[in-house]
């Protein structure tokens, strides 16, 4: 391993920041698309890795990686049972159609026993989470006739019957889509769009060491930096080959130890790693400069120009590369030395 | 209720009248073809354009300005109208445009009305649904296209690339350019037509403003100088006057008045003048201040002397108003540049001021990174002139003028460049121009017969040649594509864009170097280049770039208080003025951070520095 170990001295942040700086511009000039027949649309490219990088809290699109739970991950049937469990149901998703009165307010809904029967909902269920939002229902052979209580005005109406119609009755909140799909092996997972690992693993046939989800945030809260940290250097070494481009790995890790070094994820940036330099000028200079050298005043900072921004800044050479390295001997000392040898002497 | 809604569509097509709704109607497509009907008999305007949208309903008419239109032939029952009869009539110039246009033989069609169409290219692919033919099928390219030759053989972005070369290219831009004084001006020495042209190029007259010449050219590389885009050039070929060109450039100013009475003055200025530029530099001005026609003039010659009075009204002084003193505002000749005085202009503004403009003419001679590009979007660099008996040459002593790598091709796929190659050397052994109008000709028959010609001449049907290496005398193993294509000289010159800085001027405020060529700046050292030493590790030369070769200054430091301290020249110490103590330090610092420390200063925060000596 010593051969490919990194020299003291060596600028790894400059080299990492240009490893991801590159393709960056790249993609942005040149915009890959791939026809495929990927179900779930996925955030790829420039946006992407600026939600990781970012360490955004609610990205774009959510997804989970759900494998089974061992002794059914090959059986389709089962994994079927699983995926019905999972994909939130809503009960604008079990009608055929309805007709709504703004001023009576009643509301019909058709309910579509097909679909009822797929998600195995009886209409008694959909009328229970509908009376508990607040309103009175009544089953007519299969239409539910909903009645709300009056309403300042026909657009609180409106938007309570839209509500009503986007209640969710079965699955996970949050998981728009489930689809079923097969690796190599012959194992059934499931991947989805929208993601809730703590709804997932509550679920029975789920393996629960292996749920994966692409939202960084979520995974930290629910198993840690350090999951959260393997998950950022995932998503960005995947977003990035993705698109064509090779970038080693070790770069992003060790963007991804940057972004977890606080013991939270922290995005790249002025509120995140940036803001948190020690140095009072290469806070300054980054981003904000005024603020930065008031409250410096005001808590009587010191900048021990330790940093390379602060030493370019001053003209000093950088502690970096070539100038990382100092004589373990002063000038001074050497003259003290000689003195006592002579003494000695 | 969706029977409802569907019966309700089919009641209304809306019209919609320069995009707002003003009526509804049945059946829009029977009524649009009514609104056609009727101006195609002259009952309205020939200038509306009216469309029926399918997937709307909805009838669009638009009679507003701004619209581009294009004149189509009409057809109706599978027959063109400008029949056999009027085409004759048209050719002897019995009837004209106009008539076909009043007759309803030719319309004018907007793009929402081209989308109710069916275009037929030419009269031969007409069928029973074809609604319209096109008057040439070149018209499909506006004027910056059609003026290309062979449009169809190359790829649509080298038009667009060919368009803008074409407006740098310099030729014979005005008749009457010796009289006129542009503050920049190409002139071509000897300009020629192209032995290919369009019909839009000469509708357009272009035929008198040419812009380039006729370069014989060889797909060969030479010794690894045209790599890329890199063009080899004829040393004979460039003495002979290939390419050579006039640059006008004119220096103009004028006598201006200021408030308080006070006016410049057009003069040799007097010695006293403030920053006055030495007895050497106004040596070349006649006795009204101004320069003389056809003197040789350098960069820092003055070419229109003149004082202004001060920015500043003058501070009264113990001896009373002193001497007024005036500032030396003369006009030099552009760092880099030189030439011959051509001609010189003195005039009155409307304001009554005296107005004086000075042309001068250098001949710029094709030299190492002039720019040439051919009309098919190929553009190159000079990158070396070669003697031409270092060239090499045919079996008839032809030499190229122009080398060209064969790598420029195949990428950006101009065949049109290799077609017009070939052309234009049949043409030029036939003593003949063709037509290279887009569309006008096959292109596998143009090349067949161009092959004939070739052949009948005694050279190769392909164009190919073998060629002699001039400086070894052997013969080439392989056979070189070599042909004529027209190519313009563009105004990127090395003159006009050379550039060198070792030490020189700097900024005032921060005491960086100065940036651009006319400030005599050196090249940006960025953030980006920054970074890339700093990922190299190379600690030394940043500190030589962003220190030593940029703003170094030195302060004095009071080791006792930390505060910026200052150097008695007097009693020979440092002084610090917060503490009063003598104990101060010599530390190399930017002045970008001497700046900052003294905008802290002024916010009121108090910087401390404790030295640490290394």
């Amino acid at each position: 391993m010593k051969e490919f170990s990194i020299q003291s001295g060596e600028a790894v942040g400059v080299v990492a920041a240009e490893s991801i700086g590159e393709p960056s511009t790249q993609m942005l000039l040149r915009v890959f698309h791939s026809a495929g027949i990927s179900s779930a649309v996925v955030t790829t490219g420039l946006p992407r890795i600026l939600e990781i990088i970012d360490a955004r809290k609610n990205p774009k699109s959510p997804i989970m990686h759900i494998n089974m739970a061992k002794g059914i991950e090959k059986n389709y049937e089962k994994v079927r049972e699983v995926r019905k469990k999972i994909e939130e149901v809503k009960v604008s998703g079990l009608i055929k159609g309805f007709t709504e009165n703004l001023k009576s307010g009643l509301m019909e809904l058709e309910l579509d026993r097909e679909k009822m029967a797929q998600h195995e909902i009886n209409a008694r269920s959909v009328m229970s989470k509908i009376e508990a939002f607040g309103a009175d229902t009544e089953l007519e052979g299969d239409t539910i006739k909903i009645k709300i209580k009056k309403k300042e005005n026909l657009k609180a109406t409106r938007i309570s019957f839209v509500n009503i119609r986007g209640l969710p009755v079965g699955g996970i909140p949050g998981i728009d889509k489930a689809i079923v799909e097969q690796a190599e092996d012959g194992a059934f997972f499931i991947t989805t769009v929208g993601s809730n690992i703590k709804g997932v693993l509550d679920i029975e046939g789920v393996d629960k060491e292996k749920a994966y989800s692409n939202n960084i945030v979520e995974i930290m809260n629910m198993y840690g930096v350090e999951a959260a940290r393997n998950t950022i250097a995932r998503e960005l070494y995947s977003t990035i080959t993705a698109e064509g481009f090779t970038t080693n790995f070790r770069h992003l890790s060790l963007i991804a130890d940057a972004m977890c070094f606080y013991g939270a994820v922290k995005g790249v940036g002025r509120h995140g790693i940036a803001g948190l330099k020690e140095s009072v000028f290469a806070r300054a200079a980054f981003e904000e400069t005024v603020k930065h050298f008031v409250n410096a005043a005001i808590f009587s900072e010191r900048d021990n120009l330790r940093g390379v921004a602060e030493n370019i800044l001053i003209g000093k050479q950088v502690p970096v590369g070539t100038g990382f390295v100092k004589l373990a001997v002063k000038k001074d000392d050497l003259k003290k030395i000689k003195s006592k040898d002579k003494a000695n002497k | 209720m969706a029977d409802e809604r569907g019966a309700k569509q089919e009641r209304n097509c809306r019209i919609c009248l320069n995009g707002k709704e003003t009526a509804r109607v049945n059946d829009g497509a029977a009524f649009a073809d009514e609104v056609r009907r009727n101006r195609r008999q002259g009952v309205i305007s020939g200038e509306v354009n009216v469309s029926y949208l399918k997937k709307l309903n909805e009838v669009h008419i638009n009679t507003d300005k701004g619209r581009v239109r294009v004149p189509y032939i009409i057809v109706e029952n599978g027959a063109s109208k400008l029949t056999p009869d009027l085409s004759a009539k048209l050719s002897s110039k019995e009837i004209d445009f106009n008539y076909l246009l009043r007759r309803g033989v030719i319309e004018y069609l907007d793009a929402e009305e081209e989308e109710n169409t069916l275009v037929a290219t030419e009269e031969r692919y007409i069928t029973n649904e074809t609604t319209h033919l096109m008057v040439d099928p070149a018209s499909i390219l506006g004027i910056t296209m059609g003026v290309n030759v062979y449009p169809e053989h190359n790829q649509m972005g080298r038009h667009s690339i060919s368009a803008n070369f074409m407006k740098q290219s310099q030729g014979l831009y005005a008749f009457n350019f010796n009289n006129r004084y542009d503050a920049r001006a190409f002139l071509l020495y000897y300009p020629q037509l192209p032995m290919v042209t369009s019909v839009p190029f000469r509708t357009l007259e272009l035929e008198r403003h040419p812009t380039g010449q006729n370069f014989v050219v060889a797909l060969s590389t030479y010794y690894g100088y045209n790599m890329k885009d890199a063009v080899i050039l004829n040393k004979a070929a460039v003495d002979r006057g290939l390419g050579r060109s006039i640059f006008y450039r004119t220096y103009s100013d004028e006598e201006r008045r200021y408030p308080g009475g006070q006016k410049d003055k057009i003069k040799i200025p007097p010695p006293s003048t403030e920053g006055y530029l030495g007895e050497h530099a106004y040596s070349k001005l006649g006795d009204d201040g101004i320069i003389e026609k056809e003197t040789l003039v350098e960069e820092g010659d003055v070419l229109i002397g003149k004082t202004s009075p001060p920015r500043f009204l003058e501070e009264q002084t113990t001896f009373g108003i002193s001497e007024e003193k005036n500032r030396d505002n003369s006009v030099t000749l552009r760092m880099g540049e030189d030439g011959l005085v051509d001609n010189v202009l003195i005039s009155e503004t409307s304001g009554a001021t005296r107005i004086v403009k000075v042309r001068v003419r250098h001949i710029a001679i094709p030299e190492l990174g002039d720019k040439f590009a051919s009309r098919h979007g190929q553009k190159g660099v000079v990158a070396l002139i070669v003697n031409q008996e270092d060239m090499p040459f045919t079996k008839e002593g032809i030499v190229p003028d122009l080398l060209l790598n064969p790598h420029s091709l195949p990428s950006r796929m101009t065949v049109g460049h290799m077609l017009e190659m070939l052309g234009v050397k049949a043409g030029s052994l036939a003593g003949k121009s063709f037509d290279g109008t887009a569309f006008s000709a096959n292109g596998f028959d143009e090349m067949r017969k161009f092959g004939d010609i070739l052949e009948n001449h005694g050279f190769d049907r392909f164009g190919d040649e073998e060629l002699y290496d001039g400086r070894t005398g052997k013969k080439f193993k392989a056979k070189i594509f070599t042909g004529v294509v027209y190519y313009n000289r563009l105004h990127h010159m090395a003159i006009t864009h050379l550039q060198v800085r070792s030490r020189g001027p700097v900024q005032i405020l921060t005491r960086q170097p100065t940036e651009g060529k006319a400030r005599g700046g050196g090249m940006r050292f960025g953030e980006m280049e920054r970074d890339a030493l700093v990922g190299n590790g190379a600690s030394l030369l940043i500190k030589e770039r962003m220190l030593d070769q940029s703003d170094k200054t030195t302060i004095w430091i009071c080791k006792n208080c930390g505060d910026i301290g200052y150097f008695n020249y007097i009693k020979n110490v440092p002084v610090c003025p917060s503490c009063g103590s003598n104990n101060l330090e010599r530390v190399e610092i930017s002045n970008a951070f001497k700046l900052l420390l003294y905008e802290i200063k002024s916010l009121h925060i108090k910087t401390n520095m404790k030295l640490k000596s290394e």
